[in-house]
């Protein structure tokens, strides 16, 4: 697909509340155009609990069930059950997550969803962070990076947790890693998603300006420069097993993805060298297993 | 057809003739045998019902919310520590006005750990918005979960079903078992007004901003006011069609009396057989049996009891710093009333601790020789 | 279009909280601080393309594979691309920003691409309707003059050519050798120009057979006579037999004519003529040195040409300045100085300072003197004020005399056929101008392409069509990140063998799947070319399609000012000025 034919309908309609330059609302547009209006949509709490409006309104051109922050992998199982009683089987379930609601609190319900194979896609919409609560801590915020719960005088001590390895790890159909700056790659990936039955996951990596302190034009680069750096590599993975990378033509070092960014402003040339190795390190991983 | 079965198994044969559409449970000590006979009962392919096998309760009520939404008739059940760890979600279901069904087989709250049965657990789900009735053996059970979707969908409320740990849900009974025909007569296909539907963008559980959340729980209190007389109706269509009806409370014993014993739960069978013996002996004493508790039938209560001196509650639960929850709630209804009868509070059988004949004997005495408690708790067959 | 929904009490309102509306109403518009527009913006190829093409324009239509639109495109401002793209220096390609990237793109064979695909699919230049009662005379038929008749012509002027000899296209056809320039290509171009109704007469020079009193049904005359007079080195034994004048003999290579030469052939110069000439010879089976008096790095010829020509075998000796040419035994002998540069001259290049005593000689059969042109002008006018060999004109192209105008060789030191094509095309503009009583320089002033000097001929006629900002897109104002590396296409090139056997074209043109990868290069700078990165990256949907249709418009009731259409845009086509509150 080339970028002029991504589809033309929009299921995110415009007056919504997102920040100006938001990944997620990116994502979400580009999401929909893929998913098509035949989409349930579960949004367990995250920035999308406010997005799309305040009763009575929402932007969004899909139904859409609202759910509690823990939920996004139960609330859909049972809204699939709902549709498969009702013989809706055309009818396309989505959870729409953010990184707390799939790498913390959701991570249960995510997992026994997974475990089951149950018939969605779940979408993680990871901007590295509690950014609707003001920007705190969760464990897919990067090594060494500001928030507010990790300060400057002590920065994110761990490393991002592996979520694409834990799916991976629940031998589920599809898994695949994806980021607004590709869009035909993000279209192609739901697309594909869209056509298998069991649990899919997309690991969608969405910046935030405000929470990740770069300025509102910066979005789409700064989502380019984490593939390009390899900080996101863009890949898939098929029944747990089959990786498939999309290597990208032009790396660069991990330090000049960083240094668009505030929330990395206070690293010293040695924690940039560590989170260099690490990127190094995770890559070769990486390349091992879509080699076996 | 009438069978000798477990209380438990009376859930299971109440979910079948319901017609539910989506089961999601969690086991848990003492429910575990509602979860099996029901994954027998749909492996057998008497039923065409999704039961997820989920990871937690908190799941279990979390996908019954998505599966609501999508407009399907639901199921749950759980106990105790499950029942706590459902507790956010027990709010969702009420302020998303779904019309869930759950049984709760009472059991007490650890530490320390304790499986045996005791109310605090559905007791403390009191603020959670969902309509709570409360059974005192295997029929009742069976016949209230059936009137309970009838409630449930009538005002777009969940409904807690509660029955004793073991005393009911591991004890045989006779239970007559209505025929799926008579069952679907009595209970309609649930047809809800505003299901999810693609093509239909609409957002469910939306945020709504001062300018309207209270306006939703007017209409949520609303909706719990409706439930008396639609839960009567309920209940007397049930008795013409079954030949029994439960009524939201029920008073037994004859003519007036100076002493009411207020229960619930099997702890009226027990005491229907003091209270006879009593009244044979000439102590004028009635008893109460609270099936309801949530919406609390004050006015249905207040009836029966505003000529007598006395009133008697027995509570199989504590809330820690006031005392039983059945008789808090009966003293907050009481207040507003011209005739206030003394309201002798007995906390008893915490734990599974049997509560005996001669224990509700002791408490009846203690109130009728009494002129007011003496203490706010009062502790029946604790040992000091 | 939603409105707000308003509840004023309970019983209005549904018993749970699911939507009832969109969000439509709400003018997200208001949060913006900074606005977004689409602006073209002028490439720095335009700028500096002395006939005023709309390069990226007529690229990117190649690219979309509509190669009539580009050549109708290309057209607009030059009717000889077929003779550009084959022998203009090109000084567009030197300031392509894509040369900062990897390669400049190879504008001229793009364009050498669309005059010969469309000559090929049989394409003809449409009149416009109207019609002027003014008639223009053109004297001279070269680039010049040709490109002044075709766009008055365009402008619904009468105009008739004058050419002194019996042949059109001036210094095109006599001076540029057919292995660069077949006169096929020169032919069709110039026969577009008639086709359109231009009336060339030839065989009639200014000054003997035509008077400018034989002028007077004309409105007003465009005088383009070029520069054909060979500059002399001033040094003894030039006048001698066997030494002749560059210009002169590509004439006669040129039209066809039979030359005698000796075998050995020495050339003095080191501009382009000197080139043409050593390698006319080396095709007519000579040897040929070129001798000249600075260094490599100083010589005018352009870069190309001197890499071709030695590939043919031409001898090129540096710092060598003759000064004497002499004759023993029939052959020619120069006796020369040895040079050595010194400190810098007016024209910025290093001066050539004799290293005394280092007399040497060089023997040839025939020397031929290419040291420049230089105008004629015993033929002009009175009143036409000349300086330093150049007639002296306005920038408009007006001469002292009312309704006379001059332009090309003639005015100008810079002898190019882009710069001569220029210049008749700005002096079209002029009288038009003049002869409507309008202001020319402010006409000019509008239609300059950047900062100038070349103009656009469209925009004077749609002034409202296409718009342009003057800013000249840099480099470091496209977005690198969606350009890959890519290697500029190079036009197929003969084996040297084949070249030297004749004067077939030493190159020929792109392959039509060539030119389209080659177009496809193109950053297209300042110029949409509907990517649709702004349409896909907005996170408001606020970039409109219509009906499916990107529309470049930008939907101010929402768009929150983020800039990322801005920043994402590959090409600089987007701007974003501070919202006025």
């Amino acid at each position: 697909m080339r970028k002029t034919e991504i589809p033309v309908s929009e299921n995110l309609g415009r007056g919504h509340l997102a920040c100006a330059g938001c990944g997620a609302a990116v994502g979400m547009r580009l999401t929909l155009k893929a998913l098509g209006e035949k989409t349930v949509m579960v949004f367990p709490a995250s920035c999308w609990s406010i997005i799309p409006g305040f009763w009575p309104y929402s932007s969004l051109r899909i139904p859409v069930v609202h759910a509690g922050f823990v939920t996004g992998g139960s609330t859909a199982s049972g809204v699939r059950a709902a549709l498969d009683i009702r013989g809706d089987h055309e009818a396309l379930v989505a959870v729409w997550a953010g990184d707390g609601g799939t790498f913390d609190i959701g991570i249960q319900a995510l997992s026994g969803a997974a475990e089951r194979n149950e018939d969605f896609i779940y979408i993680c919409n990871d901007n590295e962070g509690y950014m609707n609560t003001g920007t705190q801590r969760s464990s897919a915020t990067p090594l060494f990076a500001w928030t507010t719960t990790t300060p400057v005088t002590r920065p994110n001590e761990n490393p991002k947790k592996d979520m694409m390895a834990i799916m991976a790890d629940h031998h589920i159909p599809y898994a695949a890693t994806a980021t607004i700056a590709y869009p035909e790659d993000l279209l192609r990936k739901m697309e594909k998603a869209k056509r298998i039955r069991g649990t899919r996951f997309i690991h969608l990596l969405s910046p935030c300006p405000p929470g990740w302190r770069i300025p509102s034009e910066r979005t789409i680069q700064v989502s380019r420069l984490a593939v390009r750096c390899r900080v996101f590599p863009l890949y898939e993975i098929e029944n747990g097993i089959s990786y498939t990378i999309q290597e990208q033509s032009r790396a660069v070092p991990v330090k000049e993805y960083l240094k668009l960014q505030g929330r990395f402003s206070h690293l010293t040339d040695q924690e940039i060298d560590r989170i260099q190795e690490r990127v190094d390190d995770e890559w070769q991983h990486l390349l091992r297993k879509a080699r076996c | 057809m009438r069978r000798v079965i477990t209380g438990n198994q009376a859930v299971a044969y109440g979910v079948i003739l319901s017609r539910v559409d989506v089961i999601s449970a969690y086991p848990i000590t003492p429910q575990t045998t509602i979860v099996e006979e029901l994954s027998e009962l749909i492996g057998s392919g008497r039923l065409n019902t999704r039961f997820l096998k989920v990871e937690s309760e908190h799941s279990a009520m979390a996908a019954l919310i998505g599966a609501s939404t999508g407009g399907v008739r639901c199921f749950t059940a759980t106990s105790s520590q499950g029942l706590a760890y459902m507790h956010e979600m027990l709010h969702w279901a009420s302020g998303a006005r779904l019309p869930i069904v759950l049984v709760n087989v009472n059991r007490a709250l650890a530490p320390p750990w304790n499986i045996w049965s005791d109310q605090s657990d559905s007791l403390s789900q009191r603020d959670t918005g969902w309509i709570q009735l409360y059974c005192e053996n295997n029929q009742e059970v069976l016949d209230t979960i059936l009137q309970a979707y009838r409630i449930a969908e009538a005002v777009r409320l969940p409904v807690m079903v509660v029955l004793d740990a073991y005393v009911l849900s591991h004890t045989s009974e006779p239970v007559e078992i209505p025929t799926m025909e008579e069952a679907d007569s009595f209970l309609p296909p649930y047809r809800p007004e505003h299901p999810l539907h693609t093509g239909q963008p609409e957002a469910f559980s939306m945020i709504a901003t001062p300018e309207h959340f209270m306006e939703f729980r007017y209409k949520m209190q609303k909706a719990m006011e409706q439930v008396p007389a639609i839960a009567k109706t309920v209940d007397e269509e049930f008795r013409s069609r079954f030949g029994r009806g439960y009524g939201s409370i029920e008073r037994y014993g004859e003519g007036e009396a100076e002493v009411l014993l207020i229960t619930s739960g099997t702890v009226t069978s027990t005491s229907r057989i003091v209270i006879q013996r009593l009244m044979e002996r000439g102590v004028s004493v009635a008893g109460i049996k609270v099936k309801r508790f949530r919406p609390f039938p004050s006015e249905e209560i207040y009836e029966e009891i505003r000529g007598a001196k006395k009133v008697a509650v027995i509570d199989r639960n504590l809330s820690a710093g006031v005392g039983g929850i059945f008789a808090q709630e009966l003293r907050a209804s009481l207040y507003s009333k011209e005739e206030r009868p003394q309201v002798f509070g007995f906390v008893s059988g915490l734990g599974g601790r049997d509560i005996t004949p001669e224990l509700i004997e002791e408490a009846i005495r203690c109130t009728i020789e009494h002129h007011r408690p003496e203490e706010e708790i009062l502790w029946l067959g604790l040992k000091r | 279009m939603a409105k707000q929904i308003h509840f004023n009490k309970a019983s209005e309102m549904p018993d749970v909280s699911t939507s009832l509306g969109d969000m439509d109403w709400n003018k997200t518009g208001a949060w913006r601080t900074q606005r977004p527009f689409y602006e073209d913006k002028t490439p720095p190829c335009s700028v500096a393309c002395p006939v005023g093409n709309d390069i990226a324009g007529f690229i990117q239509k190649i690219a979309q594979g509509d190669v009539e639109g580009a050549w109708n495109l290309v057209k607009e401002e030059n009717p000889f691309p077929g003779v550009c793209g084959r022998v203009c220096f090109h000084p567009c390609e030197s300031k392509c920003n894509r040369g900062r990237y990897d390669e400049p793109i190879s504008i001229h064979g793009l364009e050498r691409f669309v005059s010969d695909f469309a000559s090929s699919l049989g394409r003809k230049i449409k009149k416009g309707s109207g019609a002027r009662k003014e008639k223009v005379a053109v004297i001279g038929s070269g680039p010049a003059g040709l490109s002044c008749a075709y766009h008055l012509t365009r402008l619904h002027y009468e105009v008739t050519v004058f050419e002194s000899s019996s042949f059109t296209g001036g210094m095109l056809r006599i001076g540029i050798p057919s292995y660069r320039l077949p006169k096929e290509v020169l032919d069709r171009e110039i026969s577009e120009i008639e086709t359109l109704g231009v009336e060339i007469r030839t065989g009639i020079p200014l000054g003997e057979d035509l008077g400018l009193d034989d002028l007077r049904d004309y409105q007003a005359v465009f005088i383009a006579t070029g520069a054909h007079r060979s500059r002399g080195l001033h040094i003894p034994g030039e006048k001698g037999r066997a030494v002749l004048s560059g210009l002169d003999l590509l004439r006669q290579i040129n039209l066809g004519k039979h030359v005698r030469l000796g075998d050995k052939i020495a050339i003095i110069g080191g501009g382009n003529t000197a080139i043409d000439v050593a390698r006319s010879v080396i095709r007519l089976g000579k040897r040929a040195t070129l001798l000249y008096r600075r260094s490599r790095e100083e010589m005018p010829a352009f870069e190309d040409e001197v890499m071709e020509a030695l590939e043919e075998g031409v001898k090129i000796r540096y710092l060598v300045n003759p000064i004497r040419i002499g004759q023993i035994d029939g052959l020619k002998r120069l006796e020369c100085l040895r040079m050595e540069l010194g400190e810098k001259d007016e024209s910025g290049r290093r001066r050539p300072v004799p290293i005394a005593g280092s007399n040497f000689f060089i023997e040839a059969d025939s020397v031929v003197i290419a040291a420049g042109e230089e105008i004629e002008v015993s033929f002009l006018p009175r009143g036409m004020e000349r300086r330093d060999g150049l007639v002296l004109t306005e920038r408009d192209g007006s001469t002292g005399v009312k309704g006379i105008f001059a332009g090309g060789d003639l005015t100008s030191s810079q002898r190019t056929v882009a710069h001569a094509i220029g210049s008749g095309k700005k002096a079209a503009l002029a009288i038009d101008c003049y002869l409507r009583g309008k202001d020319s320089e402010e006409a000019i002033r509008q239609i300059l392409i950047g900062e100038g000097p070349a103009i656009s001929i469209f925009r004077y006629l749609h002034p409202d069509e296409r718009p342009r900002s003057p800013h000249v897109v840099t480099f470091e104002e496209l977005n690198m990140d969606y350009f890959e590396p890519s290697k500029r296409r190079r036009e197929p090139r003969n084996p040297i063998k084949k070249r030297i056997r004749g004067f077939g074209e030493v190159t020929s043109t792109f392959p039509e799947g060539i030119a389209l990868e080659e177009a496809e290069r193109c950053f297209s700078c300042g110029r949409c070319n509907e990517c649709e990165n702004c349409y896909v990256f907005c996170p408001d949907a606020s970039i409109l399609k219509r009906e499916g249709i990107f529309s470049r418009q930008v939907d101010y009731d929402f768009c929150k000012g983020c800039g990322i259409c801005f920043f994402e845009c590959p090409r600089g086509a987007i701007s974003l000025q501070e919202e006025a509150r």
